[in-house]
């Protein structure tokens, strides 16, 4: 055949290939959302706090791990801790890459949100008989969480996004995979290349409506 | 026994001294108007009462427990110290039901029937059993304050702090709060300590007046001999400039 249509890239052998490549994204993807949800949170609420010392340790640890390259953590946990005696197979090493860089950045968007609530908050709750504890788990993170949805959404977005990345140490994920089936026939490319296009927005898409659907639901 | 107790209390900001060599006694069931010009330490003061803020020297003594000593559980102090803030304060993610049942579901455990029946009442009392379900952005600033008061009375304090409670307030409001306010003060048992500039409330209300400046009290007398016979020329100062009559 002659005819060189753009779905003849898609066999079923390579349609069964990328789908296996979109079941690891998916996964470094959600495993790592939760894992840095919640040490981001819990590593802003250390920042805000300000607990003499261990908050500007935590502060300082978590200012280098946010100016770092991605992909740079991801060779480090991959390449470099097996050296150091820590072997995590490559699934796994990708996650902790992801969600050590993911956790740095959400920290710095709690700190920032609970920074923006009014101190009148805090001392309203205070005043009335509340714990540190209570006012913050009734007061203040459910005001502060609902400022973040926003930042956290696009964060979460682009998590999803930089899994692509560890196709650096040829995680088997779905931009890697995409590229081994247009190695097989150049005319393989522009339909692969929409296809995992297509994939990657449908999923941060779903993301994004997920958040204006908790919007709605919190506001 | 007093209520509140200031024993030589200094208190800073860094190097500024913003209470200098406060003693004060407030008796149970007493209530005491703060006055004086801006900045003199008042807001301070009545902040150091409920360990909103620090003080560095001297000890202070609500309800028998020193705040200054480390060992004192300042949740318990809180329990039984309500306060009233200029900005209300509310929680903004509560309705105004909630803002006033949630401290003594969380800290005195009451039962959820009494709780309500009690927040209700209390609402009921400042005028806003309507608001209920109202969210704290819906109220106007005079329905907040009210709102604001049910939340401290819900608690059953010994005593209520109010920090200019209607300074934040458009005029045709201030009113209503200081109705409430004259309610609770006819309450022989609640001992009250209000930091105003409403001095017609000073008049109605307050058994004594203490004049504030600079960090130091200069006047403690009763409420007729303050606006009458002043006897610090910082205080005849501040009351020619006031519209107190």
């Amino acid at each position: 055949m002659v005819t060189l249509g753009i779905f003849d890239a898609f066999t079923p052998q390579n349609v069964q290939y990328l789908l296996g490549g979109l079941g690891v994204t998916v996964g470094v993807s959600v495993i790592s959302v939760i894992l840095s949800f919640i040490a981001g949170s819990i590593i802003g609420i250390v920042q805000f706090e300000r607990i003499p010392y261990f908050s500007t340790f935590v502060g300082t640890i978590n200012n280098i791990i946010r100016n770092l390259p991605l992909l740079l953590i991801i060779f480090f946990v991959y390449f470099a801790l097996p050296k150091l005696g820590i072997h995590l197979p490559i699934f796994w090493a990708t996650v902790v890459a992801m969600s050590t860089f993911e956790s740095s950045m959400l920290a710095e968007i709690v700190r920032g949100g609970l920074e923006s609530i009014d101190k009148g908050q805090f001392e309203g709750a205070r005043a009335n008989g509340l714990t540190n504890i209570q006012t913050m788990v009734y007061i203040v993170l459910p005001q502060a969480y609902k400022k973040m949805i926003p930042p956290i959404i696009s964060q979460l977005i682009s998590l999803v996004k930089d899994t692509s990345l560890a196709m650096g140490i040829v995680l088997s994920e779905m931009t890697y995979r995409g590229q081994i089936v247009y190695a097989q026939n150049s005319t393989y490319i522009i339909p692969v290349l929409i296809a995992i296009t297509l994939v990657y927005f449908l999923l941060n898409y779903g993301l994004s409506l997920i958040a204006k659907w908790f919007d709605r639901r919190l506001a | 026994m007093s209520m509140i107790e200031f024993n030589n209390v200094e208190k800073y900001y860094g190097k500024f001294h913003a209470l200098k060599n406060i003693n004060l006694k407030i008796d149970k069931g007493e209530t005491v108007v703060l006055i004086g010009p801006s900045g003199s330490g008042k807001s301070t003061l009545i902040r150091t009462i409920n360990g909103l803020e620090e003080i560095q020297e001297g000890n202070l003594l609500v309800n028998g427990f020193d705040l200054h000593d480390p060992k004192t559980d300042i949740n318990r102090i809180r329990k039984n110290v309500g306060m009233v803030f200029q900005h209300f304060n509310l929680y903004n993610n509560k309705s105004t039901l909630e803002n006033v049942m949630l401290a003594p579901r969380l800290v005195l455990k009451r039962s959820e029937e009494e709780n309500k029946a009690t927040a209700m009442a209390l609402l009921d009392k400042v005028g806003l059993a309507d608001k209920a379900a109202n969210m704290p952005s819906e109220l106007s600033g005079g329905q907040k304050q009210r709102a604001a008061i049910a939340r401290s009375l819900a608690m059953k304090p010994k005593a209520l702090l109010f920090d200019e409670p209607t300074s934040a307030l458009d005029p045709e409001m201030v009113g209503d709060v200081l109705d409430v306010m004259r309610d609770i003060a006819k309450d022989s048992s609640m001992t009250m300590l209000v930091v105003t500039h409403e001095m017609s409330f000073a008049k109605a209300v307050a058994d004594r007046v203490i004049f504030m400046a600079d960090g130091e009290i200069l006047e403690d007398s009763t409420t007729e001999e303050f606006f009458n016979n002043p006897k610090e020329p910082r205080a005849q100062q501040f009351l020619s400039q006031v519209d107190h009559k």
